[in-house]
């Protein structure tokens, strides 16, 4: 199944790029694992023709020569989501857009590149409302594009929390999430 | 003591975020009903320290699966209440519980009847009498029954034809078709011999059996389980997949049989689709071509049924009708329509359900569609009694929309 951008993950991030993305005329999809996304976003985008898979969930995809050609669903079996560009927003941890295990931190649909101190002691402080280093671990990008094992991936577009040095505990936060969706939608309204 | 300490349903996976609350239908409603999280996986903490913690409203849970679909963290919520339904209610289900369920054991005593049944189940004075000796709500508008099941047409009038086609397909048509509504099967045959698909019936198929798990008869559906599982295996080997167009039918045959009823499909799941996936997938991989009636125009609504919300495949349907020149598709939000099967039906639940309703009635009546699409045979029942507008399975859709005969021609081998 064909469409112009693929959305994965539907929080505030994932509908707010999608949202806009489809009234430009671009034919988008959004994958939304669980209903993490408000009645508001989710009307806006359907009523402006969006297709939202809901409660279903991406599994993996297709990389080849830099750039996602595919997605894979658990839902639609051998049926494919192919797209010209790819959102990925997944958030953070509460939604395994990343995963912490005991030594390392990543991200587990792509394993692309997360920014992250390998000493596991660094990663928080024991004071509970002290600012929390884990919060700012994510996905790495060179000109919005993700990174993986160092070279980007072009038309993967990390949005929302899953960036690093976004982090919902800041007090700025959902500027931050906003200002990157914004920042991935001009982007791929330049590539189209 | 604790008799189990292992969860198949993964209710540990439970962070009480209370999604699930937000969107299940019941608890908006009926202030009886705790809400799937403490009827879940709450609940199940304490059912497996013992059983005498299992509560009587899990009976008010309609198994829309929607609390599923909201999960974020994947927990089988709904699978859990209908676990706990059965291994603890030991209450045996009512007369009129038996009746409601067992639709393939009441589809040919009434379809034999058919003009007397469908005449007296619309008299006020039979459903005043059979609201109150047997509790089913006398508003309800009781499904008509068909004289001559699908199965008997079938057999008469089409099954000759089927073998001379190149690809064939088994069909499981479900007991709404083949009792109440045989035309959306005869649709459905006429869609696919025009894509050059040859369509069998299984023998010996059974009621996937979701009323009868609804209503506590565990041992009856278990049994129809395992014919149609061993009817499928068969078709399989035979080189048939099998074609559905039941979306709640679907949903059992899949997901309900190895969870609930404990009859394995492992070896079966892949072979079975809903025709709107099957249709989809074959128009776009260039499998089948269809041709369009020319000027057929339609200006429809897309209701999304609640177990098509938890199959997740709603996509092929709202792309396949997409195809349609001359469609015109609104997609409604997503809402329960209240009627769950046999639950709408009963006297205890009707005002709850036409509540639940209420908020796709009023969305169905604000877009005024010609027409609403949806797979589900009791949506359509509900839909059309509570707001006057007609229901079309898409499947009868595109029996109207193709030109079945240049259709025909055109995928002929």
């Amino acid at each position: 199944m064909r469409f112009d951008v693929v959305i994965i993950g539907g929080g505030l991030a994932g509908m707010t790029a999608a949202t806009e993305l489809q009234r430009s005329g671009l034919r988008c999809a959004v994958v939304a694992e669980g209903l993490s996304l408000n009645n508001v976003s989710r009307k806006e985008f359907k009523a402006a023709g969006g297709t939202l898979l809901q409660g279903d969930k991406v599994t993996g995809g297709v990389i080849k020569d830099g750039r996602l050609l595919c997605v894979n669903t658990q839902k639609l079996g051998d049926v494919v989501l192919e797209a010209d560009s790819f959102i990925l927003a997944t958030g953070k941890y509460f939604s395994r857009g990343l995963v912490a295990d005991m030594d390392k931190v990543y991200e587990p649909l792509f394993g692309l590149d997360v920014d992250y101190d390998p000493d596991r002691s660094t990663w928080f402080d024991r004071s509970f409302a002290a600012p929390q280093k884990f919060l700012e671990f994510g996905v790495n990008t060179q000109d919005g594009a993700a990174l993986k094992d160092g070279e980007p991936i072009v038309n993967l577009y990390p949005v929302g929390e899953v960036l690093k040095g976004i982090s919902s505990a800041g007090s700025d936060a959902s500027r931050a999430i906003l200002d990157s969706a914004e920042a991935a939608v001009q982007a791929i309204k330049g590539r189209n | 003591m604790q008799e189990k300490n292992i969860s198949a349903n993964n209710f540990e996976q439970c962070q009480k975020c209370s999604l699930c609350e937000t969107v299940c239908p019941v608890m908006a409603n009926n202030p009886d009903y705790g809400g799937p999280k403490r009827s879940g996986p709450d609940g199940e903490r304490y059912r497996l320290k013992n059983g005498i913690f299992f509560d009587d409203s899990l009976k008010y849970c309609l198994n829309c699966k929607r609390c599923e679909v909201a999960c974020p963290s994947g927990v089988r919520i709904a699978d859990l209440i209908q676990q706990a339904r059965i291994d603890f209610n030991k209450k045996s289900p009512k007369l009129r519980d038996m009746m409601l369920a067992s639709t393939d054991q009441m589809g040919p005593l009434a379809s034999t009847f058919a003009p007397i049944v469908n005449f007296s189940l619309g008299l006020g004075p039979v459903k005043s009498v059979l609201d109150a000796t047997i509790g089913i709500d006398r508003h309800r508008t009781m499904p008509k029954y068909a004289s001559k099941t699908f199965v008997h047409w079938f057999k008469k009038n089409a099954a000759a034809a089927q073998d001379g086609f190149k690809k064939h397909i088994s069909y499981f048509h479900g007991c709404y078709a083949n009792y109440n509504y045989p035309q959306l099967a005869k649709d459905f045959v006429a869609v696919m011999n025009a894509f050059g698909y040859g369509v069998h019936l299984m023998d010996g198929e059974r009621c996937c059996g979701v009323a009868k798990i609804a209503n506590g008869m565990i041992p009856a559906a278990t049994r129809d389980a395992k014919i149609n599982m061993g009817a499928f295996r068969k078709s399989i080997a035979e080189g048939r997949d099998i074609v559905t167009v039941s979306t709640t039918c679907t949903m059992t045959l899949l997901e309900e049989y190895p969870e609930l009823l404990k009859v394995d499909n492992d070896d079966v799941k892949n072979h079975v689709s809903l025709v709107e996936q099957f249709l989809y997938k074959a128009i776009a991989s260039g499998e089948v071509k269809p041709v369009w009636k020319e000027g057929w125009k339609a200006r429809a609504a897309y209701h999304c049924p609640c177990h098509q919300e938890r199959l997740g495949l709603g996509i092929f349907t709202t792309e396949l009708l997409k195809m349609i020149p001359g469609m015109e598709l609104t997609e409604l939000e997503s809402n329960c329509c209240g009627i769950a099967g046999t639950y709408g039906f009963k006297k205890e639940n009707y005002a709850v359900s036409q509540k639940i309703g209420k908020p796709l009635f009023d969305d169905i009546k604000a877009a005024a569609p010609e027409f609403v699409a949806c797979e589900c045979e009791t949506c359509k029942w509900q839909i059309e009694m509570s707001t006057g507008v007609p229901v079309k399975n898409p499947v009868s859709i595109l029996a109207e929309a193709l030109d079945l005969e240049k259709t025909s021609e055109l995928n002929r081998p």
